[in-house]
């Protein structure tokens, strides 16, 4: 039992960043219709953005841990944020009118360009965070060693997470984002801005994935050009098994994908761990196609 | 004006027979070395530095007086690091008249390139190409430098059973090398009355091995023999020492590498063994250090790895055959088999068994230390 509450733990902070990531993917789609596969690189900047002050000025040893991270999660937000606004005006806005297969593919040639600019900045190798800016402090939970970093992410991710939800449904600006998400049509009659909730879709996302990728950093402590494929992957499944489009679905694809892996893992083979995450995905699919939580499309007909 | 061109023609034909015309005054002609290499490439900096570690031996043998009088002349090939530019490398230097050719670095690449020497009927001795399968083709004129991965796992599980751990725990991340290494080594183990505790692989590119960990500890062994890279090796020390779990982790030559200290944090790595051939820096024989002398005046710091001085070992292997048995590559594969006793090189003594491969013990145990330095062991 105690062994099966350890693996628990394992599958939720695996899962939580898969869910933050998913949420980056999830956005885009619900409003757009684009599945935005240079969300992936826009992950991996955040880890490396967050690396800059991180680990080569090292800012933990200035402001001490809290504050550094703080400061530092910022910026990350803040600038892949600022890509994110980018790449929508440079590679979806020019193609917004034409065949959705046009953005596709627009979508991987900016997911294969990101991932050269950020191997040409920072170079190939392996990437070291400071690996003593957290302490290595364990807790004892139900007998079971709990590492404060790991609780770290995952109660960062769960807050991100959280914010998030109030605000697709509190605000005006959330409920403009649903409605657009519902369609952009009637949305647009009833005075929402598409245009602006389109940006606001591609700022939001990319920030999480950012900071999905600077907890990353901070917690395994390497960081190289590609990690955003792998992660990517993994999360747009997340994004898929939750019902892509739907963002409390994209939280709970994330978390289920992490708990499905890590339990594959643990009671079955390292080496089968992928394959039955990705059975227990196709029967997902099979028995409910549109995913456990299902973007409202009846409301639409 | 035509007579002009053809009284021009005329005159260069009869100075181009002047200048082809053996002379009295000039030597023998130059015996022809091939060195195939990977200067450019992802494995630039090591093709690189083979190219230094054997000019360095070429002007040695060249200014002492040559081969009996006669001239070394190196031919340098680009193998790019890829099968298909290896295989036009190699053409060129066959079409350059070697009779021997050293090279090269990465175990596929080798193998593009073994039939084309082997019917030009061209020695090829590789320097960096550890896969079995090189050396089991029956190809009479093969021979490496380097020790094959089966040495490598017959070493690691030698050294674990020397270090007294009894309960040996095996994780691999599914790559060719790594399962075949972590293979050879559970085969080792079970010959050594070894008891392997758990067997399984990790996958590579991934940051969370925590679970891996915990499976492994529920098997309690004494030691994890991880035979992956050094990322993957950083990860499981990192996560090993943050589930408070004081185990001995062991590893293959994959992990020779100072990233591993820097990305686990000295305080994780310190305690860490791996089996590796010594670097240059721990290679303390005369012959070795009056050459690391040389290298170190002309180009100021050691080569980066082990993989490079092995290219220059071939290089010193087949001057010696040459100057036993003459400038016959037939003549030269049959003394390296036979006639090659414990020569002296700067990687320890060399000699080819009946497959090319050579005898001996290469592969050294390493511990790192508080400092997170690489400490050789014995």
């Amino acid at each position: 039992m105690a062994h099966f509450i350890e693996q628990i733990i394992y599958g939720l902070t695996v899962g939580s960043v898969y869910a933050l990531i998913a949420l980056g993917y999830t956005m885009v789609y619900g409003v757009m219709k684009l599945i935005n596969f240079a969300h992936g690189e826009l992950f991996t900047l955040g880890a490396f953005i967050g690396f800059v002050f991180l680990g080569t000025l090292s800012w933990g040893s200035y402001f001490g841990p809290a504050l550094a991270i703080g400061l530092t999660a910022i910026l990350v937000a803040g600038s892949t944020a600022l890509a994110g606004h980018f790449l929508e005006r440079v590679a979806y806005r020019p193609l917004r009118h034409s065949d959705r297969l046009a953005a596709v593919v627009s979508a991987l040639g900016a997911s294969i360009f990101l991932q050269n600019v950020i191997m040409v900045v920072w170079g190939a190798q392996y990437r070291a965070f400071n690996a003593s800016l957290l302490p290595t402090v364990v807790w004892r939970i139900f007998g079971q060693s709990v590492s404060l970093v790991r609780l770290f992410v995952f109660l960062t991710a769960v807050i991100i997470m959280l914010s998030l939800y109030l605000f697709i449904n509190r605000t005006r600006l959330g409920l403009a984002i649903r409605a657009a998400a519902i369609d952009q049509g009637a949305a647009r009659l009833m005075g929402v801005d598409v245009s602006r909730v389109i940006a606001l879709v591609f700022v939001i996302g990319p920030a999480l994935g950012g900071l999905a990728g600077l907890l990353v950093g901070i917690y395994y402590g390497q960081i190289n050009f590609n990690m955003g494929q792998m992660y990517g992957l993994k999360a747009f499944t997340a994004a898929v098994i939750g019902g892509i489009g739907n963002i409390p679905g994209a939280m709970l694809g994330g978390l289920l994908l992490g708990l499905l892996e890590t339990l594959a893992d643990a009671y079955v083979s390292g080496a089968w761990k992928d394959a039955l995450a990705f059975v227990a995905l196709i029967s997902i699919l099979i028995f409910r196609p549109t995913g456990i939580l299902p973007e409202r499309v009846a409301e639409k007909l | 004006m035509r007579a002009f061109f053809f009284f021009l023609s005329l005159l260069t034909m009869v100075a181009s027979l002047a200048v082809f015309a053996p002379g009295p005054a000039q030597a023998a002609d130059p015996i022809r070395i091939g060195l195939m290499a990977p200067t450019t490439g992802p494995w630039a900096n090591e093709g690189q530095d083979m190219v230094k570690v054997v000019e360095i031996l070429v002007n040695k043998v060249n200014s002492s007086g040559g081969i009996n009088g006669s001239m070394i002349a190196l031919e340098i090939g680009d193998d790019g690091g890829t099968p298909k530019t290896a295989t036009l490398a190699a053409q060129r230097l066959v079409t350059r008249g070697v009779v021997a050719v050293v090279g090269t670095y990465g175990s596929a690449v080798t193998e593009a390139s073994q039939d084309i020497y082997d019917e030009a009927g061209v020695v090829q001795i590789a320097t960096g190409s550890t896969s079995i399968r090189l050396s089991e083709k029956g190809l009479k004129l093969f021979f490496r430098t380097c020790p094959r991965d089966d040495e490598q796992g017959r070493v690691l599980a030698q050294k674990v059973k020397e270090l007294g751990f009894k309960k040996p725990a095996i994780i691999h991340d599914n790559t060719s090398y790594a399962k075949g290494l972590a293979e050879e080594v559970q085969a080792m183990f079970s010959s050594l009355g070894l008891v392997v505790a758990y067997f399984d692989t990790i996958t590579p590119g991934e940051r969370d091995f925590a679970v891996a960990l915990s499976k492994i500890k529920a098997q309690n062994p004494d030691i994890i023999v991880f035979t992956g890279y050094y990322p993957e090796a950083s990860t499981l020390l990192r996560q090993k020492r943050e589930m408070g779990w004081d185990v001995a982790i062991i590893g293959g030559d994959a992990t020779n590498n100072r990233a591993l200290v820097e990305l686990a944090g000295p305080a994780a790595a310190a305690g860490y063994y791996f089996v590796s051939p010594p670097g240059p820096g721990d290679m303390k024989s005369p012959v070795a250090k009056e050459f690391f002398k040389v290298y170190l005046e002309k180009h100021k710091q050691l080569p980066s790895s082990v993989w490079s001085v092995l290219a220059g070992d071939a290089f010193n292997v087949i001057v010696e055959a040459i100057a036993k048995v003459g400038p016959d590559s037939t003549k030269i594969a049959n003394y390296l088999h036979h006639g090659l006793e414990d020569y002296q090189g700067l990687s320890g003594t060399i000699s080819f068994n009946e497959k090319g491969d050579r005898i001996g013990e290469v592969y050294r145990l390493y511990r790192v230390d508080e400092k997170g330095d690489f400490i050789l062991r014995d």
